[in-house]
């Protein structure tokens, strides 16, 4: 079912939504965007070349929860049980639906499923506005993704200049856009030339097929060495990456309370063993683990692409490291010195 | 009644140096005063401080030897430094300066401390609020935290 | 290339050949637009990939503790840089025999942010000029006056000529006023304890807790992390306030008597978080208690690695803390 809002009704829809739902929209805040509570002085932000800075997976997946707390004299422990409200999730891109589907295959699949990210999940609606302008660190359309891509959405929006396309994407949300006229064949097309030119407009980054097994290939070169150079070590591209998942429990015993907090890779202290033994020891090991896990692992263990391409890591990397670069260069290590040998 | 303010004493294990002064420390200390020793002032670490400001404390008392009659010779040297430096500091992130008391003792001082004590007790109430960076105590006491 | 460029590649090159370096680091050209990277450089062939100018972003001196102190490096270092070198020469993380220091009076770096901000688009490439920098945009390309987009470090800079230099590129610039520092940590302390403690907060509790300042920061080469620590647990690891306090307030506390105020920390930060109002506060407190800054020679110990029986002066024996 596809129809048309128009851009002036939008904040009227929005607070239609808000009698029955938490609404989260990108606004700003301070000198970036970020999901916050739609009301009535809300000024949103839709126009923007990029994307909220911080990953909306924070939205089911919180960067510091608590799980459990305890007493401290009788270790009698209190399950936390997590209550959301009913919630819609206005103006997610793509990029980031895609990779909180991505996400589902960790923790709401197989035989340990996350109640925290399940009970969150069965609440939240998903309604995604498409980029009809990508920018520059953006490389969606490479990781087997693109601007207007529909998986993990239960609606999708297409900006066609004074109005959107509404595609409605799941029952769920079928509920939401009543009353809105349905949009003419002449409409729909304006869309697809919309979307398809956006997809034009974003360059290669990198050939996604045959990569997995040429990273594979390469796993053992020194090539990873050069590349992981400059490399910090800092958690910034896998805290602000949307399909990263890796977590820590501790125990703060000064609350008395288990709480899990984003972990990272890129920490010598992460996979560092008790007996000292540190499995991935300098910089050429982590850095080469983040590329590999998302661009072969994640193959091996979801069947899936670990990556959306959301440029996160690229902009905000402190050293200016650009993983569709390093790709690039593994994979033509792999072609130009492996394999032609 | 006005409950009593928290307050966090970190003693030096030498500096109390009539017997009778450092039994009134390990046995009548009020409630309201915590009590850590510490082999030597150069062992607190500001951490240790930023812990009991954090837990609520709303007063910090650090005692110690005179500076020329440290126990390990230097300990209370490195200690003056640090430790000044950083009450200087959470002042300028909101803990008032004046929650923060040095008391330096010599072999003269008998029954000094309990009398540093009560003053600093006195003195707190008229300062600024202090649970600005208590963020480890629950709201309902009061507490900064989410 | 410009004229500079064309200098420092001269240089490196003359190092690497006569091999009185083992490696160079500096900086090559951007993959990201507006982001040129910090680079190691051993081959004399990959000098065409080094590259110079103002959105040069990164304190390379971090780097410099990756190396064992029998490598020899050549480093290129602005004002900044330099004094991040001694004092971690003082902190005995390398030898001084064993470093070649490349430097270049500092007209300043330009925060990356302020340009994507000043044209409120999508950014494809750039070219710094000494007085402009030009901006190719997606719609259209920019002239933008270079002072406005420098980072407010180097809006503040005191030192901007590298101050113990083996070979020196570029004419030597008028040092700033150190008054440009003192200002601003005086009006913080002006305000209301509540409004300082306010504006602490709201910084600080942004924190992802990535690190990111302290991995980009030279003096932060700890192996083991205050924050690492489990037993016993001071600090909490999370993003809950208590634990974004303990890290902006103990990080920066450690840098006493150690940052150079070159402001890597916050370029480095993805929340935009201000950190220098506390590193600078610090600095300033060195200066007027022990007439001490950070880094001006590569031997002078730091206020907190000294003390004295002198020190008597600042407190009263037997009373209350001064």
């Amino acid at each position: 079912m596809k129809y048309i809002l128009p851009k002036h009704e939008l904040t009227l829809l929005l607070e239609r939504w808000s009698a029955g739902h938490a609404v989260l929209a990108p606004q700003k805040a301070g000198a970036y965007t970020e999901f916050l509570p739609f009301g009535a002085q809300s000024e949103l932000c839709l126009e923007e070349p990029h994307n909220t800075r911080y990953p909306p997976k924070a939205l089911f997946f919180p960067q510091s929860e608590a799980i459990l707390k305890y007493k401290r004299n009788t270790g009698q422990l209190e399950n936390i049980e997590v209550k959301p409200e009913k919630r819609i999730i206005f103006g997610i891109r793509p990029c980031d639906a895609k990779a909180v589907a991505l996400l589902d295959t960790v923790f709401a699949e197989g035989e340990n499923q996350d109640p925290f990210w399940l009970a969150r999940r069965a609440e939240t609606l998903l309604i995604g506005l498409g980029c009809h302008e990508p920018c520059a660190t953006c490389f969606c359309t490479s990781a087997d993704s693109g601007p207007f891509n529909t998986e993990g959405l239960d609606a999708l929006l297409t900006d066609l200049g004074s109005e959107y396309l509404v595609e409605l994407l799941s029952e769920r949300a079928a509920g939401l856009f009543d009353g809105l006229a349905h949009a003419s064949p002449a409409q729909q097309k304006s869309a697809q030339t919309a979307q398809t030119a956006a997809e034009h407009a974003m360059p290669k980054a990198f050939e996604l097929e045959g990569l997995k097994d040429k990273l594979d290939r390469v796993f053992d070169e020194e090539i990873w060495a050069q590349l992981a150079q400059s490399c910090l070590g800092c958690g910034v591209c896998t805290f602000l990456c949307p399909t990263c998942f890796c977590f820590d429990l501790v125990d703060e015993t000064q609350r008395d309370t288990r709480v899990r907090n984003w972990d990272t890779c890129m920490y010598r202290v992460y996979s560092l063993e008790a007996s000292a033994h540190n499995p991935r020891p300098t910089r050429k090991e982590r850095t080469r683990q983040r590329l590999m896990h998302k661009y072969s692992y994640w193959w091996d263990h979801a069947g899936k692409l670990g990556c959306t391409g959301c440029g996160r890591c690229v902009r905000y990397c402190p050293v200016g490291l650009d993983i569709r670069a390093m790709i690039r260069k593994a994979g033509a290590y792999e072609s130009e010195v492996l394999h032609a040998n | 009644m006005e409950q009593k303010p928290k307050i966090a004493f970190f003693q030096c294990q030498w500096c109390l140096y009539a017997p009778e002064d450092q039994e009134w420390v390990d046995t009548q200390l009020p409630v309201n005063i915590h009590l850590i020793k510490v082999p030597c002032t150069g062992r607190i670490d500001p951490l240790f401080i930023l812990n009991a400001v954090q837990g609520g404390a709303e007063g910090i008392v650090i005692s110690g030897c005179l500076p020329e009659k440290c126990h390990f010779k230097e300990g209370n040297l490195a200690a003056r430094r640090q430790l000044a430096e950083f009450s200087s500091f959470l002042d300028y992130v909101g803990y008032d300066q004046e929650r923060v008391r040095f008391v330096w003792l010599d072999l003269q001082d008998r029954g000094r401390i309990q009398r540093e004590l009560a003053e600093f007790e006195r003195q707190l109430s008229k300062l600024s609020p202090a649970k600005t960076l208590a963020t480890r105590i629950p709201l309902n006491e009061g507490g900064a935290n989410d | 290339m410009t004229e500079l460029e064309k200098n420092i590649r001269t240089e490196a090159e003359r190092l690497l050949r006569e091999g009185l370096v083992d490696v160079v680091v500096a900086f090559r050209k951007e993959d990201a637009p507006l982001r040129p990277q910090p680079a190691f450089f051993t081959r004399v062939e990959d000098l065409e990939n080094l590259v110079y100018d103002g959105l040069c972003a990164n304190n390379l001196a971090n780097y410099l503790t990756r190396f064992p102190d029998e490598t020899r490096v050549g480093m290129l270092v602005r004002g900044c840089e330099n004094r991040s070198v001694n004092a971690l020469v003082v902190e005995k993380q390398h030898s001084r025999e064993n470093l070649t220091l490349i430097g270049i009076p500092c007209t300043g770096i330009i925060d990356w942010r302020k340009v994507v901000e000043h044209t409120g688009e999508d950014i494809l490439g750039y070219e710094d000029r000494a007085d402009a920098l030009t901006v190719r945009a997606r719609h259209q390309t920019y002239q933008l006056p270079r002072q406005e987009l420098l980072h407010p470090s180097c809006q503040r800079c005191i030192h901007p000529n590298p101050l113990s230099a083996d070979i020196l590129l570029g004419e030597p610039l008028p040092e700033g006023d150190p008054a440009f520092i003192r200002e601003r940590v005086e009006s913080f302390e002006a305000l209301t304890r509540a409004e300082r403690s306010a504006y602490f907060k709201l910084e600080a509790e942004r924190c992802i807790r990535c690190y990111a300042c302290r991995e980009a920061c030279p003096m932060c080469y700890c192996e083991e992390c205050f924050v690492d620590h489990n037993s016993p647990r001071w600090t909490e690891s999370g993003t809950s306030p208590a634990g974004t306090h303990a890290w902006h307030i103990i990080r920066a506390f450690h840098q006493t008597g150690r940052c150079t105020s070159c402001g890597a920390c916050e370029r480095a930060c993805p929340m935009d978080i201000q950190m220098t109002y506390l590193t600078d506060k610090l600095g300033k407190d060195m200066w007027d208690t022990y007439q001490f800054e950070t880094g001006l020679d590569h031997k002078t110990q730091p206020p907190f690695a000294a003390f004295t029986l002198d020190d008597k002066k600042h407190f009263q024996a037997g009373g209350a803390q001064s």
